[in-house]
């Protein structure tokens, strides 16, 4: 059987995600985070505050999509490969096989984006049981897979770069907490204030926080588009030239 | 086959490597015998593509460790120090995803042979997490193995096994040494270098002091080996050229004396001062 070599990464991944499905700990904690944004923002406020002229209920549940597709996209790979690279030395067997940096890096970004879609799939039921104005379009499905493959591959940049299990974690404080909050998820980016709003634009999730919320695509989808490919393939190449340097 | 010319490597400032260089011929079971911290993994790591040397070459089958790594991990089967093992995944998916990522064919048939070999078919579906060390061991060999490769790098292969298990994977190590396969093992073990190795390397604080059969070693620095205890208690030993002499030194000694046949770790002492621990 002549296979690809991302597949085997992929399939690897796959077969730990089956297990870790099976416990009820990880949709646990896939699912608590969002739902807890969702009740106290958008349940409290919902029915009360109105955002671009709808209830901020129908604002909120795309926003919380790209939170979570980010968060689970990027903790996982990020975790995974730091863990599987410094501790249980799995990574090895990887760099050890006749497989290009590239076919890893895709390998490791396939299966991010399947644990990102995950979740999101639950906040997208949740969001149809709960918004009657929430509906899927082909251009959030798009912008949701590239959101999941921008932060995958992130994910991969911080295992790669991180010593310890410990500095995925300040990594995630750092950058990933931030953008949740800052880059439009909870209220649109043009209420932040001038100063910082440059900054704002400079996080790849206020590009899908933008592009995510409309209902057809227009310029500013356009760019919010384009920005977001930029990133990708800016990490994409820099993930896989950290595989191809590796070294013990 | 494999050659290492010049080899160094610093940790920060920690010196692992310092100007190593060796040959080893197609087909022979080589040995890299030296206590912890002397070198042997880095240089495991190095031919194994895992690790970059700060200066040096080495290369495997002619092509270079550095330039070419994508042909040597062609050639190439590891059995690491560290278990590297999916503990999460059952034995049987361990040797499928390996196998696949070096695009194995018949793969079915292979995993089955690989684990036989290994005696561990019949665990197959279990997951690696619920094996023994030495079963986890077994599994690396087989791993290994899978690809059949044309060099198999052993590091440490029975490292915390008990004696019985260590013996029942020297057995299964001599099995893989067949078709002119080359056969590289670290060890800090004497027993396994001797009983193992053609030849041996060995390392002192990443240096290659010595480096010759078994037999040529042992008799470069004196066959026979004279214990006794020494009036304050301490083991003296002292390692003579031949039978006369040795039987002669325990004569002139008024203490019980042992005579044996001098091993690895009599050469290491003799070159080093130090012991193998």
């Amino acid at each position: 059987m002549i296979v690809s070599g991302w597949y085997p990464i992929f399939l690897r991944e796959m077969l730990l995600f089956r297990r870790k499905l099976l416990r009820l700990g990880y949709l646990f904690s896939a699912m608590v985070v969002p739902i807890i944004y969702l009740l106290a923002f958008g349940l409290g406020l919902g029915k009360t505050v109105k955002i671009h002229g709808s209830d901020y209920l129908t604002f909120l549940i795309p926003g919380l999509v790209a939170m979570s597709s980010m968060n689970n996209s990027y903790t996982w790979v990020a975790s995974a490969l730091n863990l599987n690279r410094v501790y249980f030395k799995t990574f090895q067997v990887f760099v050890q096989a006749p497989v290009s940096p590239s076919s890893i890096m895709i390998g490791e970004v396939l299966a991010g984006m399947v644990k990102g879609l995950f979740a999101s799939f639950l906040i997208i039921i949740v969001g149809f049981l709960t918004s009657p104005h929430f509906s899927l379009k082909p251009i959030f499905i798009i912008i949701l897979l590239l959101n999941c493959f921008l932060f995958a591959n992130l994910g991969v940049i911080t295992g790669m770069l991180s010593k310890s299990h410990e500095d995925t974690a300040t990594y995630a404080n750092f950058f990933i907490m931030p953008m949740a909050f800052f880059s439009g998820t909870f209220f649109p980016v043009e209420k932040i204030p001038g100063l910082i709003k440059p900054f704002i634009y400079l996080m790849p999730l206020t590009h899908t926080n933008i592009a995510i919320r409309k209902a057809e695509p227009d310029m500013e989808w356009l760019i919010s588009f384009a920005v977001m490919i930029v990133y990708s393939m800016v990490f994409f190449v820099y993930g896989s030239r950290l595989i191809k340097k590796y070294s013990e | 086959m494999i050659e290492g010319l010049g080899l160094q490597k610093h940790y920060g400032n920690i010196k692992a490597l310092n100007g190593v260089s060796f040959k080893i011929n197609q087909g022979e079971v080589f040995g890299l015998l030296g206590p912890n911290g002397a070198g042997k993994t880095t240089i495991i790591k190095m031919l194994t593509t895992l690790s970059r040397p700060d200066s040096g070459k080495c290369t495997i089958g002619g092509f270079d460790v550095i330039k070419n790594p994508f042909e040597i991990k062609k050639l190439i089967g590891v059995v690491p120090q560290e278990n590297n093992l999916d503990r999460e995944l059952t034995a049987y998916e361990n040797l499928l995803i390996y196998g696949m990522l070096h695009s194995v064919r018949d793969i079915k048939k292979k995993i089955q042979g690989t684990l036989e070999m290994v005696d561990l078919w019949d665990r197959r579906n279990s997951n690696v997490s619920g094996f023994s060390g030495g079963m986890q061991r077994r599994l690396l060999l087989s791993r290994a193995l899978l690809t059949e490769p044309s060099v198999l790098f052993l590091d440490e292969p029975s490292i915390g096994l008990d004696p019985l298990i260590r013996h029942q994977m020297w057995d299964v190590i001599r099995r893989t040494r067949i078709d002119g396969r080359t056969v590289v093992i670290t060890t800090h073990y004497i027993e396994e270098a001797e009983v193992l190795c053609d030849r041996v390397g060995i390392l002192s604080k990443g240096e290659l002091i010595a480096l010759d059969s078994p037999h040529n070693l042992k008799a470069t620095v004196g066959e026979y080996t004279v214990e006794f205890i020494s009036t304050d208690g301490r083991l003296i030993q002292h390692i003579c050229k031949s039978r006369e002499e040795a039987h002669n030194l325990a004569k002139a000694n008024e203490t019980p004396v042992t005579i044996r046949q001098s091993n690895l770790e009599d050469v290491f002492i003799k070159l080093t001062g130090e012991r193998i621990e």
